[in-house]
């Protein structure tokens, strides 16, 4: 068991290499880079106080100037050698600094981090809160008019993504009905509030983004519980159980429910990643400031140090995630033994 | 034509109404897009003059000097539908139902757009920021996201079997390698790439069709790669391969049909998230260039000027309605291709 978690540890790391490699070097081949931004930039500003009859033809910074821009940003050396570097630093725990406004790309991150956080958990723990119970019970009531209605309503929430019951909820509750407000995490006065009143206030901004973030796990996470409880219902354990003597429903409580959670608990692994990384189009929609607005914002301005920043860390949890999912699936079920011969 | 198996299931599948009427309803609704130029145009579907009939809708522009008037452009139909009243000389013409072009603006004095649903008007769903008709774009956006979300499907669906089925009969190293790959590609933002290669080059829609395979071929690819290790190891593959048939006899005529009905009940939620990535590309502004008629942008639009609501609402309705109907659809064929029928033991 140990060698083989091991030998997954190990294989996280050409996969590591090769998402990274691989958008390090498409923002390389971009043309219009973070350099030639901050000309840009710096032509407009300087175009304000100078003569703009330069224009943008002519270039204000002499060529040794540039190249030392470059040699500073690491643009002068070929991909694979700033690559390299980077991933030293990078192993170092050094994400490098934002060209955008030269923070340190950690310390962007790390503020970030309570908003997707907060997010992200109470994402999780609504949803199998919602989702463990409601399964059990459509599995229970299978072809019953609520399994009907419940799962056409489950559908629907499935179908359609979660930015766009974002962009609905917003028009609706938020613009016309005005219940919620239209985004941001709390309000600007939100420090002059008392412990109550910032409770009431952070429930009130969240609650639109819950329901958008919580609309496509639902799906997923309910048919998984029904449909994993349904196969044990019908086992021929459950079978034995029942013919030893055992009542139904303690033959589910005892043994068909917890042969029902491993799939579930396989999910929680990929769950990880969703909860820091959050999905920027929602928080696009509702102006949350958290990591995933910060990486679409990164790459809109072409800030690719932040962007790179947030690749290593999404992807370094999405690696953990899936190793953490073996590892709850073999302790769910104890049947389950990896990597031992059969 | 059809075997046993398949007509059982397509009788299963007819039997689970819900699937089966989203289905009749889904190739209805992309039939009728196909001729959307019938539906939403501002040229007449039929115009009668001095005795002749003229179909404008397809073929060459007709110049205003056909109908007497005295310039070369496209004649302005609105004008000579209002000159044929006026005039009263049996000379008639038939506009669409929807009588507007997705890019045409409509102008009413007086006023700025966007324009409130009225059917007076005839923006039956109003119109957007700079005065198209929403009823329209939806139209033609319909048309755009279904075909692109299709070209897509089958895109990835031959590079994924392809794959997948190499990767199953092969194994090996070639396995291992694919592997990886698809664990690296799997785990990219996609979004990111394509907003990247956008600040490169404006995709466009083969562009944008082939970069998003490039990054969604691996779903398939990995349901397939097992199909075909399991079908590789059955009696019937040993049998051809005893008397001598070739590898690709073995994988084209023999494991594929065999594992040709996992493909099917992936079918319509590849199709959702096609049109899923397409809207959410264009509500970015990094899919398809403007002034594509695209939902995508109606959202955008609808977002970004909550005040004017049947925008919004518009775009959310209609994507919400076609993506429930496909994800119905493939509920449906997913329960027919299932065999198991639960029973209990209560």
């Amino acid at each position: 068991m140990q060698g083989y978690f091991t030998q997954r540890l190990l294989l996280t790391i050409p996969t590591f290499i090769g998402i990274t490699l691989l958008v390090f070097t498409l923002t390389r081949l971009v043309p219009g880079g973070p350099i030639e931004r901050m000309l840009a930039e710096a032509q407009l500003s300087s175009g304000e106080t100078a003569s703009s009859a330069e224009g943008f033809g002519s270039q204000s910074l002499s060529e040794d100037q540039l190249d030392q821009l470059k040699a500073y940003y690491g643009f002068d050396k070929p991909i694979i050698t700033s690559y390299l570097e980077w991933l030293w630093k990078v192993l170092q725990l050094d994400l490098g600094e934002s060209t955008r406004y030269g923070e340190s790309v950690w310390d962007s991150i790390i503020e970030r981090l309570p908003v997707s956080i907060f997010y992200g958990v109470t994402t999780m723990i609504l949803t199998y809160l919602i989702c463990i119970p409601l399964g059990i019970f459509k599995a229970l009531k299978h072809g019953a008019p609520f399994d009907h209605a419940s799962s056409a309503f489950i559908f629907i929430s499935y179908a359609i993504p979660g930015y766009v019951i974002g962009i609905a909820c917003v028009s609706f509750f938020a613009a016309n009905l005005e219940w919620f407000p239209l985004g941001g995490f709390v309000s600007d006065e939100f420090e002059e509030l008392t412990l109550w009143e910032k409770i009431k206030d952070l429930l009130h901004h969240a609650f639109l983004p819950l329901i958008a973030y919580m609309a496509g796990s639902l799906a997923v996470m309910t048919f998984m519980m029904k449909n994993a409880l349904m196969e044990n219902l019908s086992a021929d354990y459950i079978r034995t159980a029942t013919a030893k003597g055992l009542s139904f429903s303690s033959a589910i409580k005892k043994h068909a429910l917890r042969n029902s959670l491993i799939p579930l608990a396989t999910h929680f692994g990929q769950n990880i990643s969703v909860i820091l990384s959050g999905s920027f189009l929602i928080e696009k929609i509702f102006n949350i400031d958290g990591i995933g607005l910060l990486g679409y914002e990164a790459l809109v301005e072409r800030d690719y140090p932040v962007v790179m920043g947030i690749l290593v860390i999404s992807a370094v949890l999405y690696l953990i995630g899936n190793i953490l999912s073996d590892i709850c699936v073999a302790w769910a079920d104890p049947r389950i033994r990896f990597g031992e011969a059969k | 034509m059809l075997t046993p198996q398949a007509k059982k299931r397509w009788i299963k599948f007819k039997a689970l109404k819900r699937g089966y009427y989203s289905f009749i309803l889904i190739t209805v609704l992309i039939f009728l897009s196909l001729f959307a130029e019938l539906i939403a145009s501002n040229r007449p579907v039929v115009i009668h003059y001095n005795g002749e009939l003229h179909f404008p809708t397809y073929g060459d522009i007709l110049p205003g000097t056909s109908f007497g008037y005295d310039y070369q452009w496209e004649v302005n139909y609105k004008d000579l539908q209002k000159q044929f009243n006026l005039e009263d000389k049996g000379n008639w013409l038939i506009m669409p139902v929807i009588p507007f072009n997705p890019l045409e603006s409509d102008f009413i004095e007086g006023e700025y757009p966007p324009y409130a649903p009225s059917i007076e008007s005839k923006h039956y769903l109003g119109t957007d920021m700079a005065g198209r008709d929403i009823t329209s774009r939806l139209i033609y956006g319909f048309r755009i996201a279904i075909l692109f979300s299709l070209f897509l499907l089958a895109v990835t669906y031959i590079i994924g079997v392809f794959i997948g089925a190499l990767m199953g009969y092969l194994g090996g190293t070639f396995d291992l390698v694919f592997q990886r790959l698809i664990e690296v590609l799997s785990n990219i933002p996609i979004l990111y790439v394509i907003m990247i290669v956008a600040s490169i080059v404006t995709p466009d829609f083969w562009t944008l069709v082939l970069l998003l395979a490039a990054f969604s071929w691996m779903g398939l690819t990995w349901y397939m790669r097992t199909e075909t290790y399991r079908e590789n190891s059955r009696e019937y593959v040993m049998a051809a391969r005893a008397i001598g048939a070739s590898h690709s006899r073995i994988i084209f005529k023999h494991i594929l049909p065999n594992s040709v009905s996992i493909l099917v009940t992936f079918f319509p939620f590849s199709v959702v998230s096609g049109i899923t990535s397409l809207t959410s590309l264009d509500y970015l502004g990094f899919g398809l260039p403007a002034p594509t008629p695209s939902w995508g942008e109606l959202l955008q639009q609808g977002t970004a000027n909550l005040e004017y609501q049947w925008i919004a609402i518009s775009a959310v309705a209609a994507l919400s309605f076609v993506l429930t109907l496909v994800t119905f659809i493939g509920e449906a064929i997913r329960e027919a291709f299932d065999p198991k029928k639960y029973s209990y033991y209560e």
